[in-house]
């Protein structure tokens, strides 16, 4: 009684509705209740000690193919490094290939992505020269990283440990799984990029004055000790990049996939308490969102934004801050009425409709045809 | 107070697992600690910043994007090296 008392001048925020406040707490009250009766029914029961958490990550080998004592087996891992190399050479090469003037939302969505790495990631981290000659190597990077990220999250056919009978055949039961979960893949990636930018770095500027880049601005003046202490560092700041650039990746993906598979039921046959099974799936749900929606097209971002950094060989805070050149009037142009166009459609509430989706972009006439023409760009050729 | 069957239960291996489990826990959960102020001063300071300069809005999101995968990796290093000493 005292308490419904306590609760109601607070809950009457609405005429007859109930107030957000008291909404949370109800639904969190009955998410409780749930786990609760699940531990009614169920108890402690659900333990299952053959159940290994890190045998989701385990390489079974399909078909061995051993070469000279290194292991060079086909095996999930490699299933999905062709599937997303597939996809991002099939799906750039299909819509380019059907691309028309009123497009519709896949050709939207790929020029949106397509925008993205060349005017943001590539326009906004390079000079003009070296973007045009890196521009395909960072678009393929930000592509199949984000291809391989997004069919991590896909259930596919692949645990072979575990088969489930449908109908008289043994088929491998779905499960998830991710090449860049495995560190070797985003090593390789890393290495291709470290290597690249270090032969990006001499062919621009000849060996001495790269490694005399390398040190910062503003020591002109000071001893040659210092100078050496300062370029020391600097090499090994330069080889952390090949740890954190391939764990960076490597790590979210990984964890990412642990939450899944924890809050998923994991958890719950791994401490043999089935009603943590109610309190977890919730979040899974949460977190799979979290991690297709956000983290896996970050990731990609991120990988090919830090490679376009390196390439340019300069430091983080030092980078141009508009990402089109001043001198691109047909961008800025673009740049402009896109945002005059959103500007308008927010204050009259048409933001699901963006002007610019029925008239198509301006960059079409000159971006997608880049690839076509050699060391030629919308800033250098004519229309 | 007889604490021989504790003393008798304590294993070598038993020790080393419950040495790993408390450096995975430590480790990862310190981790977070600091990506976690840290991710929060970037978005802090993004929304100071778009509040004072609105118009900056498209160019910082790119800056924020940034910042907030390289502080997130830091919590992720933690969990990996954890789980490397747990597994490992």
């Amino acid at each position: 009684m005292s308490a419904e008392a306590a609760v109601a001048p607070e809950g009457e925020a609405g005429a007859g509705g109930l107030s957000t406040k008291s909404k949370a707490l109800i639904g969190l009250g009955v998410y409780f209740a749930i786990a609760m009766l699940m531990l009614l029914i169920f108890g402690s029961s659900g333990k299952d000690e053959s159940f290994q958490p890190q045998n989701e990550f385990k390489l079974e080998p399909w078909i061995s193919i051993d070469i000279g004592g290194i292991d060079l087996s086909i095996n999930k891992a490699v299933l999905y490094l062709v599937l997303a190399s597939g996809l991002t050479i099939g799906t750039m090469t299909w819509i380019s290939r059907r691309m028309t003037q009123r497009p519709n939302r896949v050709q939207t969505t790929v020029e949106v992505a397509y925008d993205l790495t060349r005017n943001n990631i590539t326009g906004g981290n390079l000079d003009h020269a070296t973007a045009v000659r890196w521009f395909p190597f960072l678009g393929a990077l930000f592509f199949f990283i984000w291809f391989s990220n997004m069919i991590g999250f896909l259930p596919l056919p692949i645990n072979t440990e575990h088969t489930v009978d449908i109908l008289g055949l043994q088929v491998p039961a779905f499960a998830l799984y991710a090449a860049t979960a495995n560190l070797s893949i985003p090593l390789v990636l890393t290495l291709v990029v470290w290597i690249a930018y270090h032969v990006e770095g001499i062919r621009a500027k000849g060996f001495v004055k790269y490694l005399q880049s390398w040190l910062p601005p503003g020591l002109e003046d000071k001893s040659i000790f210092l100078k050496g202490l300062i370029f020391v560092i600097e090499a090994i700041s330069h080889f952390a990049r090949l740890i954190s650039l391939s764990v960076r990746l490597f790590a979210n993906i990984l964890a990412g996939h642990l939450l899944l598979l924890f809050m998923g039921g994991g958890l719950a046959v791994l401490l043999g308490i089935a009603a943590l099974g109610a309190l977890t799936f919730p979040l899974a749900f949460f977190f799979f969102i979290l991690e297709v929606g956000l983290i896996a097209t970050l990731q990609a971002f991120i990988f090919s934004t830090l490679t376009a950094i390196y390439i340019g060989g300069k430091p983080l805070d030092d980078r141009p801050r508009i990402s089109t050149p001043t001198d691109d009037a047909p961008g800025a142009a673009l740049v402009g009425a896109r945002s005059l166009a959103r500007s308008a459609a927010r204050r009259s509430g048409h933001l699901h409709h963006p002007a610019w989706r029925v008239t198509p972009p301006q960059a079409r006439k000159f971006e997608i045809d880049h690839l076509a023409k050699e060391r030629c760009s919308q800033w250098t050729c004519p229309p | 107070m007889d604490l021989s069957p504790v003393a008798a239960a304590i294993s070598d291996e038993g020790i080393e697992a419950a040495g790993k489990a408390i450096a995975l826990g430590v480790g990862a959960g310190l981790g977070s600690i600091g990506a976690g102020i840290g991710i929060g001063i970037i978005f802090g300071k993004e929304i100071e910043s778009v509040a004072r300069q609105p118009e900056m809005k498209s160019e910082l999101e790119s800056i924020r994007w940034l910042g907030f995968a390289l502080t997130e990796a830091v919590a992720f290093y933690t969990f990996i090296f954890g789980l490397i000493a747990f597994f490992l």
